[in-house]
């Protein structure tokens, strides 16, 4: 079987549509920078929020492929190091765990799909949390997989859960609970290996930490998860610190998130002036 | 009754304002409303909220999010271009043929009452053969009216209904949301 697999080879049958990243943060387009009559009060994800349903349905379709992704992630790992020489079988034993959460994870969020009336494939799948799997050393994909990506389901599972709370909404709250505690897990997993086999290696661990921060700063997902109110995702504090997560840790993760907000802003008002510019000149 | 567009040619986003205008077009007749229309699309925002004002002509402020396919970001959906732009429609129509005079003015409609109007709008459209996901706006009225049984079958009453007033469209909503008038 084929190790390293690539991005753009991930199975998925004519019901999906993937998007790069950089696609994504191509469309000039953006609520963040519309003008305060057209702003929401907030973009943060709560009920109250006139498109609330639709946005809590395209957000659990974004769970959905990432749980999809993530699964592959975790499934990757255990096949294309080799066991002893470059993983540790007890992590590749975790790893497998985590590849069955994930797959159970996938199957919840299909079914909360369907309650909340969204078809598998309805919206376009981003495929960055999968491209942070592709590391070729398995340090660096506990350091962007289970600590950044998962860390970032602690907040989108965070969000999602409160939402479901009020909105009164029984199988959202009760799933998202469940899935939660499965990535702290996860997280937890991250930190304790990260920990345990760069303990003798500071640079491995320095090349793990700063990669994990170019990951964050990714999954801020140009400023949609952060403490912000601008972002319909919160910063999930109690939830990152019960999965090993340091106070300054949290802190650096708050701070990174808020300046991807601000600069996706500023991409967002450059690519608008080219779009204008573009458009008077034809 | 013809149905204008603007703008005519777009530069964020891949639509096509002659596809619009069809669209509104084959509405007008199947909806049976004869006033002008004229759709204005918001294209700098991925956002999808849709306002209209009557008037000699019936005004539809769309947000660009509306009229877009959610697989493919930037791309025109017939699909939700239909259907958004006939809920826009035949709340219009509502609000002109009679029954609802008293609904409050469209920025004054709590989300509950936006809730089950949408539901009474797309229940229509689904019988005039538009493709929705009655799920999703099962899904919705249920986010406004709580997750009870008495909220559903409240939905399914509306869904299937054709002629209510606003008064008796208020009086299932509120029975669905626990709060009879």
């Amino acid at each position: 079987m084929r190790k390293f697999f690539p991005v753009d080879s991930l199975a998925r049958d004519s019901r999906f549509n993937q998007i790069t990243m950089k696609q994504s943060q191509a469309d000039p387009r953006s609520a963040l920078i519309a003008t305060e009559e057209k702003r929401p009060k907030t973009n943060r994800l709560q009920p109250s929020r006139a498109d609330a349903s639709d946005a809590a349905r395209s957000l659990m379709h974004g769970i959905f492929v990432g749980e999809i992704q993530a699964l592959e992630g975790a499934g990757r790992t255990c096949h294309d190091f080799e066991t002893g020489t470059e993983a540790p079988f007890a992590l590749k034993l975790d790893m497998a765990r985590q590849a069955w959460d994930e797959a159970r994870h996938v199957e919840i969020s299909v079914k909360l799909s369907e309650w909340m009336g969204t078809e598998i494939g309805q919206y376009a799948e981003n495929t960055v949390l999968f491209e942070a799997a592709c590391s070729t050393d398995p340090v660096l994909r506990l350091a962007g997989v289970n600590r950044a990506l998962e860390g970032l389901a602690i907040d989108v599972f965070t969000t999602m859960k409160e939402f479901g709370d009020i909105a009164g909404d029984p199988f959202l709250e009760f799933c998202e609970d469940w899935m939660l505690a499965d990535e702290v897990t996860h997280v937890k997993m991250g930190s304790d290996w990260l920990r345990r086999i760069t303990e003798n290696d500071p640079e491995r661990r320095k090349k793990a930490l700063e990669f994990q921060s170019v990951v964050d700063k990714i999954f801020s997902f140009g400023g949609t998860r952060s403490d912000s109110q601008e972002s319909p995702i919160g910063l999930a504090r109690r939830f990152r610190e019960l999965a090993g997560f340091s106070d300054d840790e949290v802190e650096d993760i708050a701070d990174v998130s808020l300046r991807a907000l601000e600069e996706r802003k500023a991409f967002a008002r450059q690519a608008q002036a080219e779009a204008v510019e573009q458009f008077s000149a034809s | 009754m013809t149905v204008s567009v603007t703008p005519a040619n777009f530069s964020f986003v891949d639509f096509d304002a002659e596809l619009i205008r069809r669209i509104g077009d084959g509405l007008l007749e199947v909806l049976g409303i004869d006033r002008p229309v004229h759709v204005e699309v918001d294209e700098t925002t991925p956002l999808g909220r849709v306002r209209t004002e009557i008037g000699d002509t019936i005004t539809v402020r769309v947000e660009s999010g509306a009229f877009e396919d959610s697989r493919k970001p930037r791309q025109q959906s017939d699909e939700a271009t239909t259907a958004n732009l006939g809920r826009a429609l035949l709340r219009a129509r509502d609000r002109i043929s009679g029954g609802f005079g008293e609904a409050p003015a469209d920025d004054e409609l709590s989300l509950r009452q936006i809730a089950a109007w949408e539901t009474y709008c797309v229940g229509r459209l689904a019988r005039m053969g538009v493709p929705v996901n009655q799920q999703r706006w099962k899904y919705n009225f249920r986010n406004r009216h709580g997750f009870t049984d008495v909220a559903d079958a409240a939905f399914e009453r509306i869904w299937a209904s054709d002629g209510l007033t606003w008064g008796e469209l208020e009086t299932v909503s509120l029975e669905g949301a626990g709060t009879p008038s």
